[in-house]
This record gives C-alpha cells, structure tokens and sequence, in this order.
C-alpha cells in the first residue's frame, strides 16, 4: 500500500508525460481521467472493506479514539487566559491589583481542572500499572527460564517508580508547606510544585530536599 | 469522437450524488456510536472528491477534443481556440462554473478531511457529513438545472461559438475566482457548527478547530472583494471602484460577518460565552454565501453582473430553506447548552469593545442586506423603489467611521478589565497623533487639495436630512484624523509589545535588539500582531476610500491641438488613430485579428514636467461591430490617478469627447490589500506545537502556508488565464509606473507573481529557521 501511495502518481505522471509527447493533449487528459477512475475505485473498495469491518484498525485511530474531555479544554482556555494577563500585565495594560486578583483566580482554576484531569486518568494509569506489572513478571519469568536472573530485581522497580511519580504532587501538599515558594535566585513566587521558576528559569529545589 | 461521453458524464454526476450520500450515511453511522466506521466515512468523502475531479477532467476531455454534441462546449470554445484557452474556458459560463465550485469544494473537502486524521474525534463524522450534503446539493444542481455535459438537441455543430469577447478582459474574470475561494471555504466552518451543535461538544474545540479556515475564508473574501474594486475601476469606465450593484453587495455581506466572527472567536476562546453569537455568526456567514451565488444566478434583482435568468434559483431557495432550518433548528435545540457561562466583568474591558465592534459590523450588513434587497421587498406593497448609490453612500460613511473608530480603540484596552490610569496612558499617544493630523489636515489640506470639508448636497429633507448633510461634509476631516488615531493606536502596540520583551530580556541579563525583539513578539504572538498589520491595511484602504472627497470630474469635447486643464494636469489632444492600418501604431497593435481599435493620444503634463501619454480607446470586435467596448487609460501614482475615458470621436473631424477624472489615492486601496494579505497570512502561520520545535518544522510550516496561499490562489485564478489576452500598451505610462503593459504585467500576475510569492515564503521560513537554529545551538552551548 506504502509503495502504490507514491509509485502509483509518478506511474499516471510518466505514461501522461509519454502520452503527451506521442499524441497529443487528448490522451494525457484521457490518461489522468482513467487515474482520477482508478483512484476513486480504490478508494470505494477501501471504504466498503473498512465499512464490512475487514481492515484493520491502526494504531493512529485507535488513538485518536481517545478524545479530549472537556475539562481539557477548559483548561487550555484558562492556560490562555493566564498568558494574557503575563503579557498585559508586561505591557502595561492591567493594573498590579486587577492583576493580581485574576492570576489567582485562574491558577485556582487551572489548579482545580489539573486535578480533575489527574483524577480522570487514576483509573486508566491504574490499568496501565497492572499490565506493566504483568508483563514484566512475563519477562522475568521468561528470562529466569534462560537463566539471566540479574534483571529480575529491576524490573518491580519500574513500576514503583510510575507510582511514586504520579503521587508525589499529593505529597507535596500533605506536608503542609507555605502555598507558594521563592525561587532562591530571584526570589520570585512559584507554585509548590513547580519544577523550575517561572520568572528566570532556574531549577527549584524541591521542599523536601530543602528542609531535610 | 468518442460516442457516449456526454451520458458517461452525466452519470458521472450521478455518481457524485451517490458517493455524497453513501459518505454522508456512513458518516452519519460513525457518529452515532459506530466509530470504526469512521474510516469508511473517510475513504468516501476522497472518493466523492475525486469523482468531481473525474467529471472535470472529463469535460476538459470533451473540450480539447471538439466535442460539440456538448452544448457546453459548443457555446464556450470554437476549432481555433488553443488548447490552454480550451481547458480553462471550463470555467466560463453557469454551468461549467457550477462544476468548477464544486471542484474548489471537494478539494476543501479533502484538505479538511486528510487535516482531520487523528484529530477532532466526535466532531468528524457530522463534519464530513455536513459538506457531503453540500457537495450534493451542487451535483442536485448540475444534475437538474444545469448540466455541463447536457447534449444540444440539434446534435453537433461544425464549429462552436467561441468566447464572448465581451468576456474576453482579465478582470472580469479574476475576481470571481478569488470570492469563489472566499464564498466555498466557509462551508468548512459551518460543517464544524452544526457538527458541534449535533454533538453537544460545544465548548471551545469547535472554535479553535475553525479559527484557521474562517481566516483563510475572510482572506479570500478580501481579496475577491477588491479585486472585483480593481475591476470595476479599470474596466467600467465611469472613474469609480464600487457602485453598490445587488452582486458587489451581496459579495460583501459574508466579509462583514466573517470579520465579525474572527473577532467575536477570541472571546469564547478565553470565556465561555458569546456562544450563541458565534454559531449564528458562523451559520449566518454561510447562508450568506449561499444567498449571494442565488443573486447572482437567480436574476432576481437587475444587475450588471446577473448569468441570465434560469430555474436554478428555485433549487437555490430550497437549499437556502433546509441551511435555515437545520441551523436555526439546531441552535433551539441546543439553546441550553450554548448559555453564556460568563459575562462581562467591566465596559471599559477588550470583550465590551469587540462586541460592539460586532452590532456595528453586523449593522452594517443589515444595512447593505435591506438596502440591496429593498426593490424586491418594496414590491411587497406594489411599490418598485429603487434604491441607489447615492443611498448607500450617504449612510455607509458615518456606518464605517463607526466601525473604524471601534476598531481604533479595541486595542488599547485589555481583557476583562481596565483600569482607569492605564487607559489614559493608552490613550494619550494615539489622541495627539490625532490632533497633530486635525491641525496638520486644516492648515495644510486644502493647499494639497485635499480640504477637509467638502461640500454635500442635502439628501432629504427636514433635520435629520441636514445631519447627514453635515455629517457627510465633515467625514473626510473625520476619515483622516481616525486613520492616525488608528496608526497610532497601531505603532504603540508593536512599541510597547517590543518594550516589555526588551525589559524582560534585559532583566535576565540578555540583550535583545530592537530589530529582534520585533520579530520574536510577532513570532510568539502571530495572531495578535497578524491582527494589527491587518488594521494596517484596511486603515490604507479607508484613506483611499476618502479620496473619492476630493475627485474631479469633467466633461469636455476638444479637437486635435487642445488643451484642457483638471486638477494639476495640462492635457492636450494629439488626435486619434485606428489600428491596425494607421503607422503609427505599434506591431502588437498592428498584427490584431479579433478587433480594430480607436484611440485618442493625450499628452500629459504635471506642473511642467511631461509624464507621457495616456490613449482612451474604443475596440469594436469582429463579432459584435455594433457595440464597442469603452477602454479606460490611466496614469497612477499613490497620490492620485489620472483617469481618462473617450466618449466619441468623429471620424471627418477628429473631434473627440472626453471624460477626464482625477482620484487622488485610490492606489492605497490596493496597497491596503498587500497588507491585509500579509497580516492574515501572519495569523495563518500555524502554530508549532512544542513537541515539534526545529529548523525543519518551521522551513516546512513556512513553506506550507506560502505554497497553500499560492496554489490555491493560482487555482482560483486559472480560469482567468483563458481570457488574458494581449492589449495594446494602453497608457504610455510616465515614471510613476515603470513601462509595464497591462497585459504583461496581467499574464505575469498569476504564474510568476505568485510562484514568486511561494518562493518568497520558503525562503522566509529558511531565514526563520536559522535563525531559530543559531539560538538553539547558542542555548545548548551555554547550557
């Protein structure tokens, strides 16, 4: 199929270029018609075999089965609405109070919507655990059975540390620390679970390493 | 000749209907809960797309090779016509142009659909829907009221009847290829609609799904409104662009509700409202194109522009009825979802301002709409009125200033809220640009002649006649201090905008040139700033809108050796000559076949300096003796046009009768539109996801935009290359525009232009890419 997508056209191309040459517009015109009939014949019967259920479901569909919710929306809408307030505000067309007002408001939104999100994907990431889970006992066993045995004591770690990623912004939370935190270059505010500092980039030191 | 091509195609067109329902129907299944058979959809609405590509190339078939039993055929092309001029005569009358907009349909069709992979999930089955009934409302159309391959029923003819020379001038038949483009690409956004309303899926998806076709439709618009400007100025011969003629008018009303919707859009993207208004915007949007292809062809209201009168409006009507119905329908059934679940938190905010830039928009369309349509409505009540240019002029002029003000002042305010103090610093600069020009425009206009008042002749009677009288005297003062509010509003965003990068960068200890600056805040703000070089241009347009205040027109009857002074211009009449035959024609001129020509030669002189030579002309074709086509000659430059027609000449005495019109900066309308074009093209650049960042990414986002904007503007104009044909170097044009024929620089237009143009985005996208490479290389080695 792969192949006919490109040697299909430069085929139709080479006989209309041939066809021209020889005898003339009519048969080039006659050549791309004939090719436009095939095309669409090709097509239908790609369409009546997905239609009878005979062809095969591709990874990109079934990807796309999963579609957005409409939290996810929202919150791309809240993202932009928060990016609009950082560029006003840079420009000058907000006041600091108004600004200030808004940005909290739409974090706490955007805060809200991220945890929606999380706890809608619970379930499935729950799923996916298990199946790591079961898999990677299918490989331990495989490879006991060929005697390497070496690699079966990573392999539960794997799926130890999926989880203890997924949890640790809950933990953050639950040790009760101040509800934002400075960045110690520039001592501008982040959000507790910030990765790096917004206003100059550089990594943050987690609570937890910072308060042993 | 092939026997039974007229039936094949015919059943070809059949097929398409057929496809369009089958597509339609699994479409319809994927949708409700059967979504493998999305795929099938799919495949189906490519296949119905390459059925109308079949039925083309099966009528260019039937074209190059003579097949007159095709009435088609035999009516748009005759033995002698080449075979370039053959294959694009597709395009020429009711018929074929039906086949050519259901072309530029499926190839929307399949552009969405190949863009729709893996994406917009739940939407896609009712969108493929949707255009599947619109691509078979066309094959209805060509199937029972005008098929291209219906055979004549005296059986073939020994020779066909060729071209209508009256057809044969390029700008005839430019601009409705580009309003084609315009008019079709707002199918695809109302696909989106319905399907979002079918759906529920009625939050910000659809809208952000839409946002890039919905500009690619306004920029057509745009461009096919203007050019139709262009045609009517260089071709009619009257010495104006636009004479509010019902088809000029109803190619308008979808721009001003596109334009409204472009703006209205950027609210919901950010709140949940205005969602009712931008569905009836997007659904009104489409009935209007529709409503304007039925006035078109239906000939219900007179105009230059009618195809001649035929069953086809009624299929129109109907088709008009179901978009009513099922849109408003659909808006009912919905109305509780699509409730606003926010509102407006102040006046003084960019959400008030786009909304009541909205009324003023849409109340303008209202306005043309009734006004267009009043002779019709009118008899209703067994009155004919007819309602005509001076009408539309008197109230669309305080109409547009109202939307040029709002458009002024929406970007000096934020979103949600602003503050008092900062919208007196916004203000500040913009209101002294303003004054500054008050003053500037009183005390210098009318030495340049261009004065600020202009007297009005009072249109009706009583006080508030005498308000549009004022009103009207005053607009030019009030269209030019507007503009360098509008600039100015303009140049303070980019300043602050580069500003505030600046600050920022410097306070992260880099240094960033002003130069760079600018084109990073574009870069990452492309809508917004693609917006504004939009304003840009229409404010350009405003100031050549203006410039119909200070036109002169005159009238005169001179002998050969005459002079006559206009405006700043001596003219003096030569005398007149017939070509071919006279020797001082050129060779071009010389060698025509298809018609003679007479024209009068005038000198042209400003203020002492010779320009050259401007030669009005009548052509009488072989084919029509009795009725000469009038040929304009002009002198541009961007302060003013000098525009010159010929009434008669007498052919004892060489007297001629002259019109002669100076329009001072009529050129800026086209300049505006160079610029609308960039700026739309700006906010078209799609955004590159973060996954993507990379040279190549961008070499290809840049390529793609210029090469899609370019092929599908050739694609529109191809037609128009049929009628492109050699003229006579009309105007022996002075230093303001460089000695290029119009017929030169028309063929050039479409294939080297914008080929150029092509050109000139991959080699943008290069130079983008670079340097975005040298950053990333910069970055990673510090890092």
């Amino acid at each position: 199929m792969s192949v006919a997508r490109w040697a299909a056209p430069l085929f139709t191309l080479i006989v209309a270029i041939i066809a021209g040459t020889f005898y003339g517009v009519q048969l080039v015109v006659l050549t791309l018609a004939a090719a436009a009939l095939l095309l669409v014949i090709s097509l239908l019967w790609s369409s009546v075999q997905a239609l009878a259920g005979e062809s095969e479901l591709t990874f990109e569909e079934a990807f796309s089965l999963g579609t957005r919710t409409a939290e996810e929306e929202q919150k791309r809408a809240v993202l932009r609405a928060l990016k609009d307030l950082e560029y006003e505000r840079s420009v000058g067309k907000i006041s600091e109070d108004d600004y200030h007002e808004y940005a909290a408001r739409y974090r706490a939104e955007a805060k809200r919507l991220i945890q929606v999100l999380d706890e809608n994907l619970a379930e499935g990431r729950k799923q996916v655990e298990l199946e790591l889970a079961r898999r990677l006992v299918k490989v331990a066993s495989a490879s006991t059975e060929n005697g390497v045995s070496a690699e079966k004591k990573s392999s539960p770690s794997a799926s130890e540390a999926l989880g203890d990623a997924a949890k640790s912004p809950e933990k953050a939370e639950e040790t009760g620390a101040p509800a934002t935190r400075e960045c110690s270059e520039c001592q501008a505010k982040n959000e507790l679970d910030a990765r790096f500092c917004k206003a100059c980039g550089k990594p943050l030191v987690s609570p937890a390493e910072d308060n042993p | 000749m092939w026997q039974s091509l007229p039936e094949l195609g015919t059943g070809i067109v059949y097929a398409i209907l057929i496809a369009a329902a089958y597509t339609f129907a699994v479409a319809l299944a994927a949708g409700r809960g059967r979504p493998r058979l999305l795929q099938a959809a799919r495949l189906g609405a490519y296949s119905t797309s390459g059925l109308v590509l079949f039925a083309v190339l099966l009528l260019s078939y039937a074209f190059v090779s003579h097949d007159f039993r095709i009435r088609y055929v035999a009516h748009y092309s005759d033995r002698r016509m080449s075979t370039a001029y053959l294959l694009t005569s597709l395009w020429g009358g009711q018929d074929g142009s039906l086949l050519w907009w259901s072309l530029l349909l499926s190839g929307y069709v399949t552009a969405c659909v190949a863009w729709l992979k893996g994406r917009y999930r739940e939407l896609q089955p009712y969108v493929i829907a949707t255009l599947m009934v619109i691509v078979g409302f066309f094959a209805m159309l060509m199937l029972f009221a005008a098929n291209p391959f219906e055979t004549s029923i005296a059986g073939a003819r020994p020779d066909g009847e060729g071209l209508n020379p009256l057809l044969q001038n390029y700008w005839m038949i430019i601009h409705p290829p580009c309003l084609y483009m315009g008019f079709v690409g707002c199918s695809v956004p109302f696909a989106f609609c319905v399907s979002a309303l079918v759906t529920r899926r009625l939050d910000n998806e659809w809208v952000v799904a839409v946002r890039k076709w919905m500009l690619f439709a306004f920029l057509f618009l745009s461009i096919g409104n203007i050019l139709g400007m262009m045609w009517a100025y260089e071709e009619l011969g009257w010495g104006g662009f636009w004479a509010w003629d019902p088809v000029e008018n109803a190619a308008c009303l979808p721009w001003f509700t596109a334009s409204a919707y472009v703006h209205s859009t950027m609210i919901q993207e950010r709140r949940p409202m205005l969602r009712v208004w931008n569905v009836f915007l997007i659904c009104l949007t489409f009935f209007l194109t529709i409503f304007g292809t039925f006035l078109t062809r239906a000939g219900i209201i007179t105009s230059v522009h009618a195809f001649a009168q035929s069953s086809i409006g009624t299929y129109f009507v109907y088709f008009m009825g179901v978009i009513l119905g099922t849109s408003l329908g659909l808006m009912v059934w919905r109305l509780p979802e699509l409730k606003s679940k926010g509102q407006i938190e102040a006046v003084a905010s960019r959400e008030a301002m786009f909304v009541a830039n909205n009324w003023a928009l849409l109340g303008g369309m209202t306005f043309i709409l009734v006004s267009t349509m009043y002779p019709k409505i009118s008899e209703l009540w067994g009155e004919s009125a007819t309602v005509g240019p001076p009408h539309f002029n008197r109230w669309m002029g305080p109409i547009g200033l109202i939307i040029f003000a709002l458009m002024g002042m929406a970007p000096l305010f934020g979103w949600r809220k602003t503050s008092g103090t900062s919208i007196k610093k916004a203000f500040r600069a913009p209101l002294l640009a303003m004054a500054v020009m008050i003053v500037l425009h009183a005390v210098f206009g009318a030495s340049l002649g261009y004065p600020p008042l202009v007297p009005r002749d009072a249109f009706y009677p009583g006080f508030v006649g005498l308000v549009i009288q004022k009103v009207g005297s005053t607009l030019p003062a009030i269209t030019i201090a507007l503009s360098a509010f509008n600039v100015a509003v303009i140049v303070q965003e980019f300043v602050r905008g580069v500003n505030a990068r600046r600050a920022a960068a410097s306070k992260r200890g880099e240094d960033e040139s002003v130069l760079i600056a600018l084109l990073r805040l574009v870069e990452k703000n492309r809508r917004r700033y693609g917006g504004y070089i939009v304003h840009l241009g229409i404010v350009s347009m405003f100031v050549g809108f203006t410039g119909t205040a200070w036109n002169i027109d005159r009238e005169t009857a001179m002998m050969p050796g005459d002079h006559y002074h206009i405006g700043q211009y001596d003219l003096t009449y030569l005398g007149s000559r017939m070509c071919p035959g006279n020797p001082k024609c050129s060779p071009e001129e010389q060698s025509d076949i298809e018609k003679r020509m007479l024209f009068a030669d005038v000198d042209v002189v400003r203020a002492g300096k010779h320009l050259g030579r401007v030669n009005p002309a009548k052509f009488f074709y072989q084919s029509q003796p009795d009725g000469p086509t009038t040929e304009v000659s002009m002198m541009r430059s961007l302060r003013e046009d000098l525009y010159t027609v010929v009434g008669q000449i007498d052919p004892q005495s060489k007297r001629a009768t002259f019109q002669f019109h100076v329009n001072p900066l009529v050129s800026w309308i086209w300049v505006g539109l160079l610029i609308l074009m960039t700026g739309t093209i700006t906010s078209l650049f799609p955004e590159l996801s973060f996954g993507e960042v990379g040279a190549w990414s961008y070499v290809r986002a840049g390529a793609g935009v210029a090469a899609g904007t370019a092929f599908a503007v050739w694609i529109a104009m191809a037609p128009s290359m049929a009628y492109a044909h050699e003229r006579p170097v009309k105007a022996h044009v002075g230093p303001q525009l460089a000695g290029i024929s119009e017929a030169t620089l028309a063929r050039r237009l479409p294939s080297s232009g914008f080929g150029m143009a092509g050109f000139a985005g991959l080699a943008l996208g290069s130079v983008v890419s670079l340097a975005r490479r040298r950053r990333d290389n910069a970055n990673n080695s510090r890092d």
